[in-house]
Parts: structure tokens; sequence; C-alpha cells
């Protein structure tokens, strides 16, 4: 594996750290931007799914002669068309475009059709005649224990457990009988998922030397390529995938699907172009989202609040398919080792698989539900110890650049400054102790990886890759496999460009997730894209600029080093000076066409034993979030007023964008809390899959968020920059749930907090005392 | 059976022959080639398909093609004049009130009609009123409720066009 | 998408045009006003009318007067968003206003008119889905199937009426003046709604609702409305409940009280089964008024909010809207219409 490479940061910056609109903000303003069911290719069909009405069924047969006598219907494939199973984990293949011998929850795919328009299509998948043989269905970790006759997935383990994972790091048994105290308790965190806005959707074609085009609104082009390859066995090279506008995706669009399959052997099979666009209702099936987990965790500490040992055990609702989900198994328990310094810690956790939509990464992947639980644990143990719970987490702060029980390296670290500027934003020292009872502060800590250095399936190559290239016109084109689902990734490339060789915004054009046209890129997850991409970007950029400025300064004849900024090439003192654009053409003139391949790697990181390196991350982000809440003590209704949130991404390298995704993910996380919930009922029924039923937060129910930047430029990420998409969700869960504690003295540890629950729990409280002020 | 209809969008008198069951959303999207409109449920829950009809907003997805002839649509295509961006379309990019964009359409033309009917600027409570048939699940709301705090408090509403007498 | 089953569009210039094709067409017909109700149903495969018939062509059906004698007449076709900000509306009936504004939310409430808010269909969670998972769930009584999820058991449906304006027109007293075959008539609200939420409507096929009757308010009239829900735009109702008041001073002279999202019908009562009438409107008399409003309520799960958790909170609801309805005062001022 090649060595990875460390930028240094630069003395100043000129376009990096500035709030910078977007370059595709003016196209998305004005509707031109051209998502994936916005393209209409001559001759399209239309692909509709026919899925499982039955929870747990065997396939016995289809009968498609009716479908397919309806005219403008022109093919309908089953499983046998797509028999190669795919899995987004190499080692985990366990699902297929179409079920091949059964269906395993409501709403799996079983048939495809391709028709003239949607509505035939629609028309074709009622007139299949599909017959089943009904299976007792496994619908909750309870029941994937005991029904194991007829396992849910044949990939299990055992029974229907995927995997289980049992890691103990440090001395627990003498860490906890050391402890002054021991906490312990159950919590629950239910299914939530990704809902963003635009349904899935893809587009395949045919063309006449035989390649395949796949356009999808998908967040991994590159993985989709390897699996279609796959599953059609065709080469890779005669494939390509092109990811149109993405309208949102969360992790909801983080591994191939069954439409993208079926809309290319469609393609495949009739010469047409094939479309398939998910009704929402086929979102919520496909769904990949939070794992429901049934946590049991327990914590010793001294007097003084020091965390000595923390022990978890994890059950999750894993759904039909693994997904993600040996990672998220490991996520689980791998990421919870800072901020805090724990001198022991164990975790046991376990996936089950159940006849339901499978779960998989949402936004906080593996990561949010224990955090969640542990967090609330912080807060019942500074409330027994009558310590602040900010001075509590203060108390443990695990440090900077230091290593963590686990072994995960952790470099720069700005919790501290995160907890002080949540405490001061939220005035929480007077406000605390003064706000009248219903009212409530909470807080919370957590940390998020800023990518893993493990590819998804092993590889030595680069994770990213992007090629910057110079024409006479002084524009800059950049090629990158990163996905841009909205998070502003093409944008923060081309700040780089702009950065690096001086030109305006308006000269550079990024071009971004085409297999056929960018270098590879992993995909949009795990918070991986600005520092992967982006110090990919980096190192392609500098290539250039050094170039660039070596001709120049032999042209000058002069040896001191040169700035570019603002469209110009100059001098310190500003004595020579020339406009980029025309140094470009001078240095294409002396060396040739200008171009360049940059590339990121991660270091190996990660502790020495068996999923050592699951979690392990170039850089760690930290979060903590104050959040206020108002409790109607005679209805249990919740309203969160406002939620305070810091986050360390390193440096920002547009700050307007990072605050987006600190608003973006409190929000989320905000909405799961009090408002969502993905559930399945005793029939194995999707309760409610529309957005109706599944009730996201208007603006009228949703908080003024402020956002608070905490910079600690880490040695590794481009100029300093780290994640900022996914951490700062975690927290506010847990923040909420310590401020209802704090308005009502009802400790909620299951989630969602509806108005029932909370009522409930109001009702088994004697509403203690406001605590005294306490000494800081 | 289709019908011949003629469709005034975005001051374009279209014809054009459609089913009854055609939706406005449908039409332009699929027929008329305007897709800046979009559909994140096809059934009211989300308001990404909002446009104007007669100058209020209007969902789409739930308005039959048929049904309306003889007035007046506004999509998000009508907002830029000759490449130049409505003030809250120049807001909304320079607030990063846009992320995936999904959204954006329907949120502008619901937000468009709210700084139409004039008056004293909009506050907060106003404008999340004004938008809360629209859902985002990129932002939190909270750089979008900026950007059109920001043109309502910098710009005299000037009715929507076409109307005379301010 | 979800497409539209096939029909044929009709769009009568007046309403005898608009009864005669009812009449003619047969029970394959419906009437579409806004379509916010009607076009999801459709989309959900709930019903597949082979003809619509548009109301929006026929003019005059979207006024709201206030005629000689001091009562309004509210044409069907009023857009709800027109009805929450009427002046006369707001100032004479407010309960009608707030009702109104609680709909859907803004793009709906430009679109939904009141006719079609009191002609909503029925809802209920294994009801209002989309025709696969209602075949996944094996149907129900209502549309296609045998059993009731909600009544186990049941031989009824009991999918619930949630119109936000139905409980604010009964307390107003007010009738919608019907257009039939035969001529028109008049209904009071109370009496449109029964039993079984299959079928809840007492209006017949060829029938069109033309307008809304409500009795002068008078002076001492007080009014308001409230519902429970828990997304604060687009959702429906979990419980809404409209008051209407007079008091002479604190006695109680009259009070009505109508609440949706229970069963198929509203519930309604007034001071008289409520045993108020001629009481001192105190503080405990209005937390008795909730509890016995809330033992005659009876929340179930046709609506996916906790039904018991709904039942609990019914008194403290009524209650709060009652110190709200009593504590601003009665409407004096004169509206000119
Ligand atoms: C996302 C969403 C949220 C909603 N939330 C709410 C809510 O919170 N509260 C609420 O009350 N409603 C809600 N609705 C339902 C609906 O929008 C409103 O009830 C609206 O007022 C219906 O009016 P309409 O004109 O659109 O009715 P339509 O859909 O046109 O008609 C509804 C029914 O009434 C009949 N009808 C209409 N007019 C007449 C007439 N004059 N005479 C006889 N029959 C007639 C039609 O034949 C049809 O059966 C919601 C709808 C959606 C899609
Ligand atoms: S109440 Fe029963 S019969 Fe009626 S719609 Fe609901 S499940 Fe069907
Ligand atoms: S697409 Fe029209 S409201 Fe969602
Ligand atoms: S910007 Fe993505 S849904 Fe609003």
């Amino acid at each position: 594996m090649p060595a990875s490479k460390i930028h240094t940061v630069k003395q100043t910056l000129h376009v990096i750290g500035q709030r910078t609109p977007k370059i595709d903000g003016p196209t998305k303003v004005t509707g031109e931007a051209l998502y994936t069911d916005d393209m209409r290719l001559p001759g399209m069909l239309y692909c509709k799914i026919a899925r499982s009405p039955h929870p747990h069924a065997r396939i016995r047969s289809i009968d498609a002669s009716a479908a397919l006598a309806i005219e403008g219907v022109h093919a309908v494939i089953t499983g046998k068309d797509l028999p190669v199973p795919y899995g987004i984990l190499g080692w985990s293949r366990d699902e297929h475009a179409l079920c091949l011998d059964k269906a395993r929850h409501v709403g799996d795919a079983v048939a495809a059709v391709a028709a003239e328009s949607e509505a035939l299509a629609v028309r074709a998948v009622d007139a299949l005649v599909i017959e089943y043989e009904v299976l007792p269905p496994v619908l909750s970790i309870d029941d994937a224990k005991t029904l194991v006759d007829e396992p849910v997935n044949g990939r299990a383990r055992s029974g229907n457990v995927l995997k289980r994972v049992e890691l103990e790091f440090g001395d627990l048994k003498g860490e906890f009988a050391k402890s002054d105290k021991i906490f312990e308790a159950d919590y629950f965190f239910h299914g939530t998922t990704h809902a963003a806005i635009e349904p899935h959707c893809a587009i395949a074609k045919v063309d006449g030397a035989s390649r395949l085009t796949v356009w999808s609104s998908t967040q991994v082009p590159h993985y989709l390529h390897r699996e279609l390859a796959l599953v059609l066995g065709l080469e890779e090279s005669r494939i390509r995938v092109v990811q149109p506008n993405l309208g949102g995706a969360f992790g909801g669009k983080s591994e191939p699907f069954d439409l993208e399959f079926c809309v290319a052997k469609l393609a495949l099979i009739t010469g047409h172009p094939v479309k398939c666009l998910y009704t929402r209702e086929e979102v919520f099936y496909s769904h990949r989202g939070r794992h429901p987990m049934r946590m049991h965790f327990e914590t010793g500490v001294d007097a003084e609040g020091k965390l000595t040992a923390v022990r978890s055990k994890i059950e999750m609702d894993g759904g039909a398919y693994a997904s993600f989900g040996v990672v998220t198994t490991y996520y689980s328990g791998q990421l919870m080792t800072a901020p805090y310094a724990l001198p022991a810690y164990a975790f046991d956790s376990t996936r089950y698989y159940t006849n339901k939509p499978a779960c998989g990464p949402k936004r906080g992947h593996g990561t949010v539900q224990p955090r969640f639980a542990f967090e609330v644990q912080l807060d019942e143990i500074a409330h027994d110890l009558h310590i602040d719970p900010i001075e509590l987490r203060r108390r443990n702060f695990i440090g900077d650049f230091t290593e963590t029980i686990n072994g995960q390296r952790i470099t720069s670290n700005g919790f501290l400054e995160c907890l002080a500027a949540v405490e001061k934003a939220s005035d929480w020292k007077a406000r605390r102790s003064s706000l009248p009872a219903g009212v409530g502060l909470g807080v919370a800590g957590s940390m998020y990886i800023s990518g893993t250095n493990y590819p998804i399936y092993p590889n030595d190559m680069p994770q990213s890759g992007v090629q910057a290239q110079i024409d006479r016109s002084g524009r800059v084109t950049l090629f990158s496999g990163a996905s841009d689902i909205g998070q502003g990734s093409n944008s923060m490339l081309a700040s780089i460009a702009c950065e690096e060789l001086g030109v305006d915004r308006r000269d550079v054009v990024v071009v971004s997730s085409d297999t056929d046209l960018c270098p590879v890129d992993l995909g949009a997850y795990s918070s991986r894209v600005t520092f992967m991409a982006g110090n990919a970007c980096v190192d392609a950029c500098r290539h250039l600029r050094t170039q660039i400025l070596e001709v120049l300064r032999s042209e000058w004849h002069i040896d001191e080093p040169l700035d570019i900024f603002a469209g110009e090439v100059r001098t310190k003192d500003g004595k020579h000076r020339l406009p980029v654009k025309e140094a470009f053409r001078l240095a294409e003139a002396r060396l040739g066409s200008l171009g360049s391949m940059g590339w990121y790697n991660t270091p190996k990181l990660g502790g020495e034993y068996k999923g050592g390196s699951i979690g392990a991350s170039p850089a760690y982000s930290f979060t903590a979030h104050v959040a206020e809440v108002e409790v109607d003590r005679e209805t249990g209704l919740v309203d969160v007023k406002r939620v305070w949130i810091a986050h360390d991404c390193g440096r920002a390298l547009n700050p307007m964008t990072v605050e987006g995704q600190m608003e973006g993910s409190a929000y989320m996380g905000f909405a799961e809390t009090l408002f969502e919930e993905h559930a399945v009922d005793a029939r194995g029924l999707h309760l409610g899959p529309n957005l109706l039923d599944y009730r996201l937060p208007t603006p009228l129910d949703t908080p003024d968020f402020e956002a608070h930047i905490v910079e600690t430029f880490d040695p590794e990420g481009p100029y300093g920059a780290k994640e900022a998409g996914e951490g700062p969700l975690h927290s506010v869960i847990p923040a909420i749930a310590n401020a209802i504690f704090h308005a009502t003295g009802a400790r909620l540890r299951e989630l969602p907090f509806t108005p029932a629950k909370v009522l409930a729990a109001l009702r088994a409280t004697s509403i203690p005392e406001r605590l005294p002020p306490l000494e800081p | 059976m289709k019908t011949l209809v003629s469709l005034d969008v975005n001051g374009r008198t279209y014809e054009i022959a459609v089913s009854p069951e055609l939706t406005l959303l449908e039409a332009l999207r699929y027929e008329l080639g305007l897709t800046g409109s979009k559909q994140g449920c096809d059934k009211g829950d989300c308001g990404a398909c909002t446009v104007l009809v007669d100058d209020r907003p209007t969902l789409a997805c739930l308005t039959l093609a048929v049904a309306v002839q003889g007035r007046k649509v506004r999509t998000v295509e009508s907002l830029a004049q000759a490449n130049v961006l409505h003030p809250l379309q120049d807001a909304f990019d320079q607030h990063g009130a846009a992320q995936c964009g999904f959204c954006t359409p329907g949120i502008l033309m619901s937000a468009v009609s709210l700084l139409e009917q004039g008056g004293d600027a909009p506050d907060r409570l106003s404008i999340k009123k004004a938008l809360s048939g629209n859902l985002c699940r990129c932002t939190g709301y909270t750089k979008i409720i900026d950007a059109v705090e920001d043109v309502a408090a910098n710009t005299s509403s000037p009715g929507p066009p076409g109307h005379t007498g301010s | 998408m979800l497409p539209l089953p096939p029909f044929a569009y009709h769009r009568p210039r007046d309403l005898e045009e608009a009864v005669a094709l009812l009449s003619e067409l047969g029970p394959d017909a419906k009437l579409i006003a806004g379509g916010t109700d009607l076009l999801p149903n459709m989309k959900h495969g709930l019903l597949a009318p082979k003809h619509l018939i548009a109301l929006d062509a026929i003019s005059d059906l979207d006024r709201v007067e206030v005629l000689d004698d001091g009562s309004l007449s509210i044409g069907a076709l009023t857009r709800l968003s027109d009805l929450a900000v009427h002046p006369t509306i707001r100032v004479l009936i407010p309960v009608l206003a707030e009702a109104a504004a609680e709909v859907a939310s803004p793009q709906i409430r430009n679109m939904g008119t009141i006719g079609g808010n009191v002609c909503l269909d029925t809802r209920c969670v294994y009801y209002n889905q989309t025709q696969f998972w209602r075949s996944a769930l094996g149907f129900c009584l209502k549309k296609d199937g045998d059993t009731c999820h909600v009544v186990k058991g049941g031989k009824q449906c009991v999918a619930a009426c949630v119109g936000d304006t139905v409980p604010a027109l009964i307390v107003l007293g007010a009738a919608a003046r019907v257009l039939g075959p035969e001529g028109m008539r008049a209904v009071p609200l109370e009496a449109l709604y029964t039993t079984p939420g299959s079928d809840h409507l007492k209006l017949a096929r060829n029938e069109v609702i033309v307008r809304f009757e409500v009795p002068r308010p008078g002076e001492r009239l007080r009014s308001g409305f409230f519902k429970l829900r828990l997304r604060r735009s687009i959702d429906f109702s979990s419980f809404s409940i409209a008051a209407a008041l007079r008091l002479d001073g604190r006695t109680i002279q009259d009070l009505k009280l109508a609440a949706v999202a229970l069963n198929s019908k509203p519930r309604v009562l007034n001071a008289e089964k409520l045993g108020v009438l001629g009481q001192d409107l105190t503080k405990e008399v209005m937390s008795h008024i909730g509890e016995q409003f809330q033992r005659r309520a009876t929340p179930l799960d046709n609506i996916n909010v906790d039904s018991q958790w709904r039942k609990e909170v019914i008194a403290v609801l009524v209650r709060r809207l009652l110190e709200r309805v009593s504590a601003v005062g009665a409407q004096t001022a004169s509206v000119s219409s």
C-alpha cells in the first residue's frame, strides 16, 4: 500500500475558511439541476417491481402470461434472471435483486416488468400471478432467538444471528471492583429511516456497442459499478455508472438496490432504455435505516465522577438482509471510547436477522444508538453524584493526540471547546438553576469518524483520486469520483482548486461521480469525502501549483516563494505579478499540457486485534449539544425550544456549509427523538410507509438551531479539516432526553419520546426539587 | 381518452393532449419538460411539487392538468428573468439554503407567494407558517428561513407580476 | 408516481347540470371540489369513479355573505385558506376560521374547500394506505375485505370522521343546503353524519352541497377550536374540539361542544347534557366539563396516535379550550359585510 500523504497547513489561506456559496447553488435554485427522474430518453420503458405482501414466504410460482399479454408490456423478469447474490460487504452477499427462493419482508422484490408507461407497468404488476407458501415470520429480536427452524436468511452464522462481536479492553473486573459506584440501566433506540425527499430512481441504457450505462440516485457509484458487473456477469469496463444530482441520501442510497439491477437487466433484454422510480412506499421498504437496538449499559465511577469501566450489551434488530450490518455491529461498540477516557471497556453486540426491511447505515451509522444510551447514563451519574453534567464530561475528557483504550488514534480534539461553546451560548450556568419547572436544559457530547481506513473490499489502492486539468481558457476542471449528495462536496473540491491555483470559482468545473470520466472515490459514506477527496484534490492541485510557480520563478529569474490568489501570481513585494490565466498558458508552453492526478489513502490505523481497524479513522470529530425543552406536564407534549450545537470539524473549509451540516444533523436527530418511528407491526406490516404517517418535522415543529464551529486544525485533514456531516447528529438526542429530565425529573430511556410515554413517565415521577446550583 | 387542453404556464401557452387522469405535476415534468417541480410523495404530504396557480401555492401532484385550463400556472422556471436570479433565489444561494436542492423549487414557490402578499415584512414565525407545507430533509430549515427573512427585510414587495396598482 | 385510475372529466356550468349529471351517470360518478381528499384516495385505489364532476366552473359557490337577518351563508366551494382569513368570520365565528386554519398545510388549504372538508371520507390507519399495503394486510370491511382491524371481530366500520371544520359548523348550529333532483333541502350538520364509517354521510349520491347556513351568531357568542396533532402542519387531527358558548355574566346560558377524530360520527354535547346549564363557568366547572366530555368520548386505534393517551388528555384539552374561549371577550363589534 502506498504511504499516506500528510498535507501541512499553508500559512495564508484566501478561499478556504470563507463563507462561499456552493458552485451548484444557482442551478439548484433555478430548478435546472437535473436529478435522475428528470431525465427522459427516447424510447424509454418504465419498470415497476412486484413486491411480496408477506413478511416471510417461499415463492412457489410466478405466472407472467397475463402481464405479458397486455399491449405495451415488453418484458417480465424474476429472480431466475438475476441469480447472482450481492451485498455491499463482500463477506455478506446475502441478497438477490429479485428474490430467488423466498421473500423476507413485506415489500421484498419478487419480479419486475418493463412497459411503455408507468401506468401500464403498474397494471402489468397487478396481472402477475404469484403463488406463495407463507412461512412463520420472525418479527422481533426475541423471535429471532427462538424461531430458528426456518431462519430468515441462509447467510446467518447460526440461527438468525448475522454477527456477534465481543471485545474487552483493559482490566474490566479490576476497574469495576475499584469503582465507588456502578450505574446500570436498559435503553432502547427505535427504528428510523432517512426519508430523503427524492425517492430512489434509476435509468439504464445499452448502446450500440453493448455498453451499459446506469444513471442512479446512488451515493456509491463505485460500489454500484462493481456489483452491477458481478450480478449481470458483465465486465466492469463495459459498464458506466453516473450519479446525476441527488435529492438527499443520508446513508439511504449507499448500497445497490433492486431497481438498479432490474433496469439494467430489462434494458439488456428489451434493447430500450428503462427507468424505475420508487414510490414513497418503496423507499420505506428499501430502508437501510437506523437499527432498533436494545442496550444495557453498566458504568463504574469513582467518587469524583471519573469513569472507571464501561460495559455494554447490545442487541440489534437488523431486518432481512445484512447490508452494512457486520460493520454496524462493530461500530456500536468500537466508536464509544472517546471523548471520555475509559480505563476499561467491553462490549458484546449481536445483530439479528428479522423479517423486516433491512436496516443499514443512517447518518451516524451504528453509534447514534449507544451514544444516546451512554450519554443519558452519564447524566444519571452526574445527577446522582451532584456534579454538573458539563463538569462531569470535562473531568473525563480523553485529551488530544492520544490513543483510546481500544487502540484508536485520536489526533486533534476540540471537545472541551465544544462544551465551553454550548455552555456559554446557552447561558447554562445561570439558566440551569433558574428556569421555571417544566423547562429544562440538557447536555450531551459525542465523537465520530472522518472516514475509516477500512475499504469495503480489501485492497491497497487509494480511497480517493482526483484529476485536475487546466485548459487554455484559464479554467480548471476537476474530475472526482466522489458523490455530491447535497452536502456540497463538489463545492469543497472547487474551493481547494481556487485556493491552490488562484482561480475564480466561476473558472472551476467539477465533473463528478461518473465512472467513465472520474478516478475512483469509494463513495459518500462514513463521513469520508471532505477528508479523503479533499486530500486527493489538494494533492492534484499542489502538483500543478508547484509546476506553475517553478516556471514563473525561472521566467522571472528569481528564487523567492510566490503566492497565487485573486487571479494573480505574485511575489511577496508585488514587483512581479501575472494573471493566473497567463501563467497557465506560459506553463503549458514550457511544460506541455497541464494536468495531474492526486490521491489519498489512509495510513495504517487501528488496534492489533480482529476488528481493530473497523472504526479506526484518520481523524475524529467531536460534538456537544445543549437542548432546551419545555414539557407540557398535563399532556406530555415536549417542545424543543432551542438547540445549541458546537462541533469540532478541524478547519471549517467553508463555514456556511459546515453550519448547514450541523443544523441538518441536529434536525435529523431531533426528529427521531420526538417524531419519527419506522415500525413494523405484529403482522410484519410497516405502520405507515408514507410521509404523512412517518412525521418529518415541518418548519413549524423545528426549533432554532445555533451552530458554533470549533476549529482544531487536524494534522492529517485537508487544511486541517475533519468531518461535519454526521457527528453533529449524535448528541442532540441524549441532550433532549437529559433536558426533559432537568425540566421534569422524568428519566426517559426508551425512544421515541412520544407524548404518551412522556406522560406516563411524568406520572411515575415524583417531581424533585430543582437541585441547588452546583459549583463549577 | 385524451382531450386537447391549453395550459398557461409561466406566461406561455401550451396546447397539449392529456388524459383527464394526468396530474399537473406529470404534465409539467413529463409532457412540457419543466422538471423543476419535484415529486417526493405524489399525494400531498411533502410540498416538493408546489407551484403557483393563480398566484396561490398549490400542490401539482393533487391537481388535474385539465383543471388548470384558464388559470395561470407559475413554476420555479419562471423566477429567474433573463438569467438574473430572483432575489429569493439569490438569497437561497448566498445563504446555503439549498443543500440537495430537491425541496428548493417548491419552497421557493411558497416563499414567493408569501412575499407577494405585501404588507409588513414577515417575521420568522410567519415565514415558518408560510413554508409549513414544505418538507426539507437536509437543512433543518434554519438557512431557508434566514434567506427568506433576509429578502423580506430588504425588498419592497412588488406583488405578483401582471397585477397593477400598487 | 401513484397513477390515477382513468376517468372522464366533466365540468358543468351550473348546479342543475351537476345534479343532472350525477343522476344520469349513477354510482360511477363523483363530485370533485379541491380534490385533496378524493385524488389521494383514488391514488390509493380506494375508489375508482368512472366520471369526475368538477364544481369549480360553477359561479358563486365560493361566496361568504352576511344576510339581512344576521345569519351567514358560506358557499360550499369556499376555500379553507379564504375562510381562515375572512375578516367577518374571524370576528363573528372565530371557531370556523381557527378550524379552517388548522387543516393540512397552506397549499392544501388553498386547494381544499369547506364542502369537501365536510364530506371528507372517514379515515383509518388500515384504510388510507396503498392498494399494495392493504393487500398485504388482507384488506378490511370498509373496502374489499371482511374484517375490521380496529375493533377485532367488529361487524361495522368505525373509521374516523376527521374534517376539522365539522365540529366548528356543528357548534355554530349550521345547516348544509343540499340540492338534489327533488330540489333543495336543509340538513343540520349534526344530522349529516351517521354510522358506519364506510357510509357515514346522509347524503344521496346525486346531491350536491351548495352552501352552509350559520344562524345569526349574536353578540354574546364566544367560540373557539382546538386541534390535537403531533405535527403542527401536514397532520390530520388526533382529536379536534370546537366550543360555542354564551355567558350571562359568568352564568352559562348556552354551551355546545363537538369533537371529531373519534369514530365515524362527531361527538356532540351541550350544556344540558353536561348538566351545567345555568351554572357559573368557574375553574372547577370547566374541569368538570372536561371530565364529562372525556368520559363520553372514545378514541379508537383508527388513528396512528396512541388512543389511550388521546383519551387521557381529552379532559385537559377541553378545559383549556373553555378557559381560552371564556377569557376573551365576546365579539361585540358590528361587522359590515
Ligand atoms: C396531506 C393531507 C393532509 C390533510 N390534512 C387534513 C386535516 O388536517 N384536516 C382535514 O380536515 N382535512 C385534511 N386533509 C383532507 C382534505 O384536504 C380536506 O379535508 C379538504 O377540505 C377537502 O376538500 P376538497 O375540496 O379538496 O375535497 P375533495 O377531495 O374535492 O372532495 C372530498 C369529498 O367530498 C365530496 N364533495 C366535495 N364537494 C362537495 C359538495 N359541494 N357536495 C357534495 N359532495 C362534495 C367529493 O365528492 C369527495 O367525496 C388533508 C389532505 C391531505 C392530502
Ligand atoms: S375501522 Fe375497521 S373497517 Fe373501517 S377502515 Fe378501519 S379497519 Fe377498515
Ligand atoms: S409530491 Fe406533491 S406534495 Fe409531495
Ligand atoms: S435541501 Fe435537500 S430536501 Fe431540502
